[in-house]
């Protein structure tokens, strides 16, 4: 679902921060409710090993 | 629907063969009430109209009572009278609690099996009927007719699985009734810490009153369910803590919701809060208004005195509906009791500010115990969006209202939605069995998917493991003017933190474009979110001399700083309208936390070709 916000432009004298991180910090274990229609969803993703992409066309 | 669907799981080796319509139910089975729902419709009331109803079974003479007319039975006849039975479920004999044991029939080791919980409880049997008189050529014994003969006391010993199994039999049968067709299956809600022995005990005593078990549900995915089913003005992505307050216990659970995945950050449960207590000051109240009416002393909760114990169930039955009363309209509520002690009819009242000053201490006591809850999380009150509330005891408005006053004032809740009352989506006591029904639903259409799938909806199952991220990743940009103290531009967080993986985020953004050359791009960051708490003198007025040691008051503020720079994705923009310039940002996380990051200008005929940059895992 894409929500629509208004945003400036890049400043001219804008350049990249030169240093940039390998990876996101440590991820966390979680345990997923099984219940909902989202979580179904997540199950066939996983499951099957599909993407949100070709879950999209299905 | 599928007409001709199996039952998906829960014990789903013996699939039932449905060959109409099935009808499917959800039941919030709690340890004082139950309710039961059907699909989209509201929770099913019983023969007696009530939807919510009593766990509680009496034996009077050769009658079974069942629900709430067997609480009346905890007046005179409460040795016969089984109430509380769903907490002792799965438990042996020597694991029970002896608090347990209190104005109900009493629990006792079953007289063969091995630590067995059981209910011992006098009943009439009907007396076996006379023999039929015989031939007319048998010597007559005597002309006289036979005696109708009495039915015989007898003594019935039933464990807590037979209770359970009679209660949801019943249960079931009260919905068949109004459905007009039989009840196949069922999701059924539990605590979320129910044991396994627990959980197993409810699916048995299901099934032996012939309910098929689909799932039994955590009260928090009950929740997940409905809200799911709910409205758009609630942000998709939030967190949220769900206040159980029942009858005999307050369980709290703190939840990450994203997009309709949901789990738990943390929850409690404390059972020395609830509605037990609440009735309790309420009927000293009404008891100290007795006696001062009548000059009736009047001692109760607790009362020691057999005739006071008496007068306290009686006034324990009437504010039932005082309760009610309170929770629907702040005016006058009555209490009514006949013949309350020697003889003497009671009538008093008591309104809603009145009746929350008396149970000040209960709400203060749920609201510490929130807080100590979302600090056992490692987060702030200020972080939670949004309040649920589950329980009977939660539709106090007097409830809702000492606990916002911690939050932000944006904080979502059911009484400030409007949708507690007239058996709204917020309300309390249906939400539970309403969300059991909706699961019910998904669960009966997994029928075409595999059978790995539908295992996925039994607890335990692998599946539900899950990666998160660990802090908010979110888009940047960056500005030559931006105000100190931020993080040096405009920011839009994407993916929040505790976010289940893998996951998808999605934003449109309109860009300024006036000059020509201007770029359209963003800093991808990590960023570590806090509350910082300020104490600061409350604002006093010049004529107030108060030479009293002023209370700092407590200022809240969210904070947010840079932790990490991921990535930058630029382009320039060749579909600029009116000085603006549109693109579509996606940022998608796999289970290994790999990051994929594009950006596609939104052209007259779609998107544009995508400027994309990876992340690697962690
Ligand atoms: N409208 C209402 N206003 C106030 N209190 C109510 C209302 N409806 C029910 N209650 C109270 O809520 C309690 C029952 O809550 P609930 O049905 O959630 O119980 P439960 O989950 O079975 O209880 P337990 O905490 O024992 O497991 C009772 O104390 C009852 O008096
Ligand atoms: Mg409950």
């Amino acid at each position: 679902m894409a929500t629509l916000v208004t945003l400036p432009s890049l400043p001219p004298t804008w350049t990249a921060p030169s240093d940039s991180a390998s990876s996101i910090s440590p991820l966390v274990q979680r345990r997923l409710i099984p219940a909902g229609a989202a979580y179904l969803a997540h199950v066939k993703r996983t499951l099957n090993n599909i993407t949100f992409e070709q879950y999209d066309e299905q | 629907m599928p007409p001709n669907g199996i039952i998906p799981n829960g014990t789903a080796e013996a699939p039932i063969d449905v060959s109409a319509v099935p009808s499917i139910v959800g039941i919030n089975f709690g340890n004082s009430y139950a309710s039961i729902a059907e699909g989209l419709a509201e929770c099913i009331a019983n023969e007696d109209g009530e939807r919510q109803i009593a766990c509680a079974i009496a034996f009077h003479g050769e009658e079974m009572y069942i629900g709430n007319q067997a609480k009346h039975q905890l007046v005179k006849n409460s040795q016969n009278t089984i109430t509380g039975f769903r907490n002792l479920l799965g438990k042996k004999f020597s694991e029970v609690p002896q608090a347990a044991l209190s104005v109900s029939a009493p629990v006792i080791q079953h007289p063969s099996l091995p630590d067995t919980a059981a209910y011992k409880v006098k009943v009439l049997q009907p007396a076996p009927s006379p023999l039929p008189a015989t031939a007319a050529n048998t010597p007559a014994a005597s002309q006289v007719a036979t005696p109708r003969s009495e039915p015989i006391e007898a003594e019935r010993i039933l464990t807590v699985s037979e209770v359970t199994t009679i209660f949801l039999g019943s249960l079931v049968q009260s919905a068949e009734d109004f459905l007009g067709k039989k009840v196949l299956g069922a999701v059924i809600s539990v605590p979320s810490w129910f044991d396994d022995a627990q959980r197993e005990a409810v699916i048995q005593s299901a099934e032996d009153a012939g309910v098929h078990v689909l799932q039994l549900l955590d009260d928090a995915g009950a929740v997940t369910v409905c809200d799911a089913a709910g409205s758009d003005e609630i942000p998709s992505d939030r967190t949220q803590l769900i206040v159980d307050l029942g009858a005999s216990s307050l369980e709290l659970s703190l939840l990450s919701i994203r997009e309709g995945l949901t789990y738990s950050l943390a929850s409690l449960s404390d059972s020395s809060v609830g509605g037990d207590e609440i009735d309790s000051k309420l009927i000293k109240f009404f008891a100290k208004e007795f006696t001062k009416k009548t000059r009736t002393p009047l001692t109760v909760a607790p009362a020691s005195d057999p005739i006071d114990k008496r007068a306290e169930a009686k006034l324990r039955l009437a504010v039932e509906h005082t309760k009610r009363t309170l929770s629907a309209s702040p005016g006058a509520a009555t209490c009514s009791v006949e013949s309350l002690k020697d003889g003497l009819d009671y009538t008093g009242s008591i309104n809603r500010l009145r009746f929350d000053m008396e149970v000040r201490q209960i709400y203060n006591k749920v609201y510490a115990k929130v807080k100590e809850l979302v600090a056992s999380a490692g987060i702030d009150l200020y972080d939670v969006d949004e309040i649920v509330y589950i329980g009977g005891s939660a539709c106090l408005p007097g409830l809702d209202e000492t606990l916002v006053e911690g939050f932000t004032e944006n904080i979502i809740t059911p009484f400030k939605a409007g949708t507690v009352v007239g058996g709204g989506s917020g309300d309390p006591t249906t939400i539970l069995a309403r969300g059991c029904a909706l699961q019910a639903q998904l669960l009966v259409s997994l029928a075409s998917e595999t059978e790995e799938v539908r295992q996925a909806f039994i607890k335990g199952n692998g599946t539900s493991s899950v990666s998160a991220t660990g802090r908010t990743i979110g888009l940047l940009v960056p500005q030559v003017s931006a105000a100190d103290g931020g993080l040096g531009g405009v920011w839009v967080p994407l993916i929040l933190k505790e976010t289940p993986l893998p996951c998808r985020r999605t934003i449109t953004a309109e860009v300024d474009v006036s000059e020509s050359g201007d770029k359209v791009g963003f800093e991808f960051w990590e960023v570590n979110e806090g509350v910082r708490i300020d104490h600061v003198k409350p604002q006093t007025f010049e004529d107030e001399e108060d030479e009293e040691e002023e209370e700092l008051e407590e200022v809240k503020e969210k904070t947010i700083s840079k932790e990490a720079f991921l990535a930058s994705l630029s382009l320039s923009p060749s579909n600029i309208i009116k000085g603006k310039a549109k693109v579509q940002v996606q940022a998608i996380i796999g289970s290994n936390g790999a990051v994929d990051l594009s950006i596609r200008e939104v052209m007259k005929d779609g998107l544009g070709e995508a400027v994309t940059v990876i992340v690697g895992s962690s």
